[in-house]
């Protein structure tokens, strides 16, 4: 028998009740597939009163398209994402970074909202009450100081959601419903540079849906991670692609990474490789570009001198298979 | 009635005996028993890595209402270990820690929550010692001592100097030398350990079931830390979910559990978590070795100089053994004649290492083979000639007096050579690619046990009733390696019935016969060879029953199995009717049957603890294992292995490749992903996400081929099956790296990081090939 | 807090008054005695205690039993009908799928999920469907035979599952 703490499960049938229970709670969290939120109640680290359980409510389970557009559900489960067709044909990395979470069972019930909402990974964190707490805790929770990075006052632990770089490529908006009502917010702002803390989410608020508009037929994405294991294990690195290229030459061309900060990100300062044609020469400087900005930290027991390479190394890959 | 002929049981494919419980969900394990008004017990951990316990008050805990027992060091009458020579664990720590996790206290309460509440109110002083996590710590000028006999946080040094190694040396064409690291590893069989005890507080008796490999040292423990008697006790093991060397040894749960149940005359059900079950550990130490070979230039090897150091944990465990099996195991595989050992078994605060499947010589014949293959290259020789150069040829001694009585190994690298197609594609295959070989082997049973009082290695009980089944009483523990299964066949093949007349009780020491338990792959040789010792003690019994019943002479009975019978006219008797003749008059028949080693096989006397790596006979092993490389992110993944192991008798052949491809994939997961790792102590991968155990993606296909070279002794013929081919992983998968990128790999895990560091540092070098490597 | 929870187990209606913060795998477990399902680890990293939810496999051990309301759940204890082994106990058994046999309650609840829709997986097929799930013993080499087992008698129509 496992130790949880004593909570009260909610299960409202809207985005509303969902949304008022929530605020009517002292301490509540959101609760979709579990797959992250009771790990870590399992852990100690969360131990939320209450939980609102989001996958009952029909709203937020579908994938609708309309001219265009596309509008996905935030309790929409990974293996949906994966399989829909229509994601599959225009938001090809996306569909392809839902299927490399985890393994099959945890896609079967683990949600879009919670991949986005995950919480920020680190050794030092997920880990258990005992050993926490035989370590003094971190920053993070409960403690005092970091042990990445003992001398300052930021946490490091990294966003390791694996389809967000993918939603990024293609300016995703995040639908978000509160106890203000609903607003609709550029995904990439959702996130901010802070292991703690992470997400802008206001209080009480969730994620409703993710809207995007379909790119053009020449635009080609895909995404791959770097992990040690073919399944099941959380990316060292994650890495998407968005690129264009007519007549030998890069016409689009965006990279979006995960797993190596507090937050997932677009690679910036790309644009000098529009108009340059698609050579070896051009990938290695891509490579490097890549690199240079994920500035993983010793935040998971592979060493962050492997994930920053390899970062660097997947984006080169992936951007050759388009060349 | 003629073609009558006694059924087949040895030799033929068998599904486990126990498979139905096991697929249907009705096996019990440890776990899953529960009684009316079960405790929950839990266990309080040391929260630092080295200390002495200046305070401890419990009184706040006992006073919780819900809490049964609370329990101490106080509790316990002695210490306990596995090694009849160190036994200096305490189940629960008595005046000092020495590793992080080390369990202090317990409680059985009624319920988990009020079981915790009960561990936060015990109140513990901790007096802190330096603490030391590598073995050049531990080893340092001046470094506290963690057990005051073991000066210098040595558990043992263990040297062997055989031959004339500086002159085989200086003959040598060719001398190389290799320093190799490899991380520590944890068996993580995936059950984690649970034991579910009873105290019967009106007769004082303890029934227990603890999941371990080895009930008999778990009941003397349980005698010896309780301090009572060991008729008291009652041990049954249950269904286990694997154990690899985990629970080659008595663990502090069992223990505990016993402790919590008879302070709360109740029953107590101790359930690790997988984190604690990785602390309590046992597994394979982190080694660090150098290794010079000298080779003449045709492969033949003079000489061998190895040093061997383990990082072995806070207590002694098996570590003398282990070390030991580290040198005395470069013997038996090649015809060697000179080799210098020295071994040091470090003690440090780190979780207590013990016996990994391939116990002692993983690490060894990684660095052996890798080397030997370096070697080959340089002399351009083919890595098989190498090996071929070498060959032993049974039956002899080696040079530290290991029996070789039997050796496949020649035919295993026919198998291998021909299966992969070896010869037409090695050093053909497109870039990033390549492919490895090497060989490997292992004891089938050690050939002096641990506890021995001279009794039989192996007793084994067969009873016949009115119902004419039989029953197989074992103490051999079955914990999916298949014992069971293959005792009932021997016993069936020998009196030629149907298997399904058997059924096999396993391991309650109040009906089976004592059996030291399974590990270092005993139970197939040893058990086997009882059961068929009974079985023909039986049979004989049959046979009289039979010429009586038949009035005939025994030596005119003809036994069909199934029939015994006078000649081709006679319509001669069912078993059944046999068995009521032998019954009648006499009643319910229990025969035993028994095993001896012979005494050549009980290895040498030429150095301190030279009986380790005597055994009756050898398993052998050879493999080759094709990989691709990525050459943008150091990934490896196996595109096949083809293993050849000769197991001197396959009695079940889906259980011996069942068991052959569980050990090569053990090996991989040990070559490539799987390694702990500490922060001040403290695990770092004490969980099934960050020790990678190898899910079924990256898991390659296996293709075995069983080789029978049979051995004297063996059951009929047959050898162990379920180590040997393990260690010949490692050194295979470096070596088709080498073959693909050009680079040696010294440290395992090779995990992408290690890779690629490997193949910047050659790119920096200016290798050749850095038109491969472009991450 | 805790909630009158209405589902079916293995066919059989169940209604009982459970905290809400128990875990399916308790109930199972403990409140059903049903200890078929296994627990390897502390949470979503082994597989063993996968079941189905609704035909879908899912961990018992991250799922709490409260939100199976209505809920459809099977376990390996209820799969065998009369007795009779279905085609994957049987391919476990026959094929040696199962060692010890601690993976494979989970093991067979995830493949019993692939089969159920799809009958003819490829071997890829096989190594997707039963990515979550961590086998010790076998290399997976003999798992991935018994599911192929399973559905080749399923195929030729024997006892369907
Ligand atoms: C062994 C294991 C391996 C894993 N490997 C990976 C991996 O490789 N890649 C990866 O990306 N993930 C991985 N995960 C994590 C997890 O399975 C997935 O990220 C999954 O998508 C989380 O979704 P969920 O619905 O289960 O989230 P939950 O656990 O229910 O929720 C996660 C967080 O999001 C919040 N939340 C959920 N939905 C919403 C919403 N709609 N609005 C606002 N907040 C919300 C919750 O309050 C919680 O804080 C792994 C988990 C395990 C146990
Ligand atoms: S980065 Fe530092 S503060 Fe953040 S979780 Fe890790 S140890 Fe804690
Ligand atoms: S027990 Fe649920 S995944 Fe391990
Ligand atoms: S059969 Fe033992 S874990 Fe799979």
């Amino acid at each position: 028998m496992e130790l949880l703490p004593d909570l009260k499960l909610h299960h409202p049938r809207s985005v509303e009740d969902a949304v008022s229970l929530h605020a009517a709670a002292s301490s509540g969290r959101y609760l979709a597939g579990g797959s992250d939120l009771l790990v870590n109640i399992r852990r100690g680290i969360e131990q939320p009163e209450s939980l609102v359980y989001l996958n009952n409510i029909a709203e937020m389970q579908a994938i609708t398209e309309a001219t265009g557009q596309i509008s996905i559900g935030g309790a929409v489960t990974l293996r949906e994402l994966a399989e829909s067709a229509p994601v599959r044909q225009h938001f090809a990395a996306v569909a392809q970074a839902a299927g490399e979470v985890a393994g099959p069972s945890h896609r079967e019930y683990g949600t879009l909202g919670g991949n986005l909402c995950l919480d920020t990974r680190c050794v030092f964190y997920n880990q258990s009450e005992w050993w926490r707490s035989a370590n003094a805790y971190c920053l993070k929770n409960r403690g005092e100081i970091c042990h990445v990075a003992p001398g300052g006052k930021k946490c490091f632990a990294a966003f390791s959601g694996d389809v967000a770089p993918a939603l990024l490529l293609f300016d995703a908006e995040v639908e978000l419903a509160g106890p203000d009502g609903r607003r609709r917010l550029a995904l990439a702002d959702l996130y901010r540079n802070d292991g703690m803390d992470h997400l802008t989410l206001g209080q009480g608020e969730l994620l409703v849906a993710v809207h995007m508009a379909k790119p053009s037929e020449a635009v080609h994405s895909a995404y791959a991670k770097s992990r040690v294991r073919g399944s099941i294990d959380f990316p060292l690195a994650g890495v998407a692609v968005r690129i264009a290229v007519s007549d030998g030459k890069i016409s689009d061309l965006q990279v979006g990474l995960t797993g190596v900060s507090p937050l997932p990100f677009l690679v910036r300062k790309l644009d000098k490789f529009i108009g340059r044609a698609a050579d070896d020469a051009c990938l290695e400087e891509l490579r490097d570009a890549v690199r240079g900005q994920a500035k993983a930290m010793k935040t998971t027991f592979t060493p962050p001198h492997y994930r920053r390479r390899v970062a660097g190394a997947l984006a080169q890959k992936l951007a050759a298979s388009f060349f | 009635m003629n073609e009558m002929t006694p059924v087949q049981s040895v030799g033929v494919a068998k599904p486990l005996v126990d498979g139905p419980e096991k697929t249907t969900g009705k096996a019990m394990f440890a776990a899953d028993f529960q009684a009316a008004e079960t405790l929950v017990g839990r266990i309080l951990r040391s929260p630092v890595a080295h200390a002495n316990i200046t305070a401890m008050d419990t009184s706040k805990a006992e006073a919780l209402p819900g809490v049964h027992a609370v329990v101490t060091e106080a509790d316990c009458s002695d210490t306990y270990g596995v090694l009849p020579i160190a036994m200096n664990e305490w189940a629960l720590a008595r005046g000092r820690v020495r590793y992080r996790g080390e369990p202090v206290a317990a409680v059985a309460a009624v319920d988990v929550a009020t079981a915790q509440r009960a561990l936060d109110l015990i109140e513990v002083t901790y007096e802190e010692l330096p603490a030391y996590f590598s073995a050049e710590e531990a080893r340092a000028e001046g470094a506290v001592l963690l057990h005051d006999d073991k000066p210098g946080n040595i558990e043992r040094d263990a040297e062997f100097d055989l031959g004339d190694v500086d002159k085989d040396m200086a003959e040598a064409d060719l001398v190389r030398e290799i320093e190799v690291k490899c991380s520590e590893v944890c068996q993580v069989q995936m059950e984690p350990h649970a034991t579910f005890a009873e105290y019967d507080g009106a007769r004082e008796r303890l029934t227990i079931r603890p999941s371990t490999q080895v009930p008999f040292y778990v009941h003397k423990m349980l005698a010896r830390t309780m301090g009572m008697a060991e008729g008291h006790i009652r041990v049954i093991k249950p269904h286990i979910g694997g154990g690899f060397g985990s629970r080659t040894e008595t663990l502090q749960s069992d223990l505990i559990a016993g402790l919590l149940a008879r302070k709360a005359r109740a029953t107590v059900k101790v359930v690790l978590s997988r984190e604690e079950t990785f602390i309590t550990h046992r597994g394979r130490p982190e080694s660090h070795i150098t290794m010079k070979v000298g080779m003449k230039s045709d492969g033949t090897i003079t000489a061998v100089d190895f040093t061997v150091q383990q990082r072995g944990g806070a207590y002694s465990g098996y570590g003398i053994v282990t070390i030991l099996y580290a040198g005395s195991m470069i013997y038996g595989l090649y015809n060697i004649s000179s080799a210098r050992f020295q071994g040091l078994r470090v003690l440090t605060n780190t979780p207590p290492c013990g016996a990994f499947r391939g116990h002692g010589t993983v690490k060894t014949r990684f660095a052996f083979e890798g080397l030997i293959d370096d070697m080959a290259r340089e002399l351009g020789l083919d890595p098989f000639a190498v090996r071929r150069a070498n060959l032993l040829a049974a039956p002899t001694m080696t040079e530290n007096d290991l029996l070789v009585n039997s050796y496949g190994l020649d035919q295993c690298l026919d198998w291998v050579e021909k299966a992969s197609d070896w010869q037409a594609r090695k050093g053909k295959l497109p870039a990033n690619k390549g492919m490895g070989m090497a060989c490997s082997h292992y004891i089938s049973g050690a050939s002096k046990p641990k506890h021995w009082t001279g009794e039989p290695h192996a007793t084994i009980h067969l009873r016949v009733d009115w119902d004419a089944s039989i029953t197989l009483l074992t103490g051999a523990a079955e914990i999916g390696q298949g014992s069971s299964t293959v005792m009932a066949q021997c016993v069936a093949e020998t009196l030629g019935v149907d298997m399904s007349r058997i059924n096999v009780v396993s391991s309650d020491s109040a009906l089976t016969p004592k059996d030291n338990g399974s590990y270092s792959s005993r139970v197939t040789y040893m058990v086997g060879n009882a059961s068929i010792d009974a079985a023909q003690n039986l049979k004989a019994r049959l046979i009289e029953a039979a010429a009586r019943k038949l009035e005939i002479a025994t030596d005119d009975v003809e036994c069909l199995g199934e029939v015994y019978r006078g000649g081709q006219q006679d319509q001669g008797l069912t078993f059944d009717e046999v068995v009521m003749e032998a019954l009648a008059g006499e009643g319910t028949i229990t025969v035993k049957g028994t095993f001896d080693t012979i005494p050549e096989s009980w290895g040498g006397r030429k150095y301190r603890g030279a009986a380790i790596g005597g055994t009756m006979a050898f398993s052998y092993a050879a493999q080759v294992v094709e990989v691709t490389v990525d050459p943008y992110t150091a990934e490896i993944t196996v595109d096949k292995v083809w293993v050849a192991h000769d197991c001197g008798k396959a009695l079940n052949p889906l259980a011996v490749e069942g068991q052959v491809q569980g050990s090569v994939w053990m090996g991989m997961g040990q070559a490539m992903s799987e390694e702990t790792g500490f922060h001040e102590g403290l695990p770092l991968a004490a969980n099934m996400l960050d020790y990678r155990v190898p899910t079924i993606i990256e898991s390659p296909p296996i293709e075995v081929g069983i080789i029978e070279a049979a051995d004297p002794h063996g059951p009929f013929g047959a050898k162990e099956a379920g180590e040997g081919s393990l260690s010949g992983f490692l050194p295979a998968l470096t070596n088709a790296v080498a073959d693909a990128m050009g680079v040696r790999a010294c440290e395992l895990p090779l995990t992408p990081d290690r890779l690629l560091e490997l193949l910047e540092k050659k790119a920096r070098d200016g290798g050749a090939n850095s038109d491969r490597g472009a991450a | 807090m805790k909630t009158v929870l209405s589902l079916t187990v293995n066919g059989v209606a169940h209604d009982d008054v459970i905290p809400d913060n128990m875990l399916l795998v308790d109930y199972l477990r403990e409140k059903t005695g049903l200890t078929g399902t296994k627990i390897g680890c502390d949470g979503g990293e082994c597989g063993a205690c996968t079941v189905l939810i609704d035909d879908r496999p899912r961990h018992a051990c991250l799922t709490l039993a409260a939100t199976c309301q209505d809920s459809r759940i099977e376990t390996v204890d209820g799969l065998s009908r009369d007795s009779r082994l279905t085609a994957l106990q049987r391919g476990f058994n026959e094929k040696l799928g199962a060692q010890c046999g601690f993976c494979t309650p989970g093991m067979i609840m995830a493949s019993e999920a692939l089969l159920r829709r799809n009958p003819d997986p490829s071997e890829a097929d096989i190594r997707d469907a039963l990515a979550a799930n961590i086998c010790r013993c076998t290399g997976y080499v003999k798992i991935i035979e018994a599911v192929q087992f399973a559905a080749q008698e399923l195929a030729s129509g024997e006892l369907a599952s």
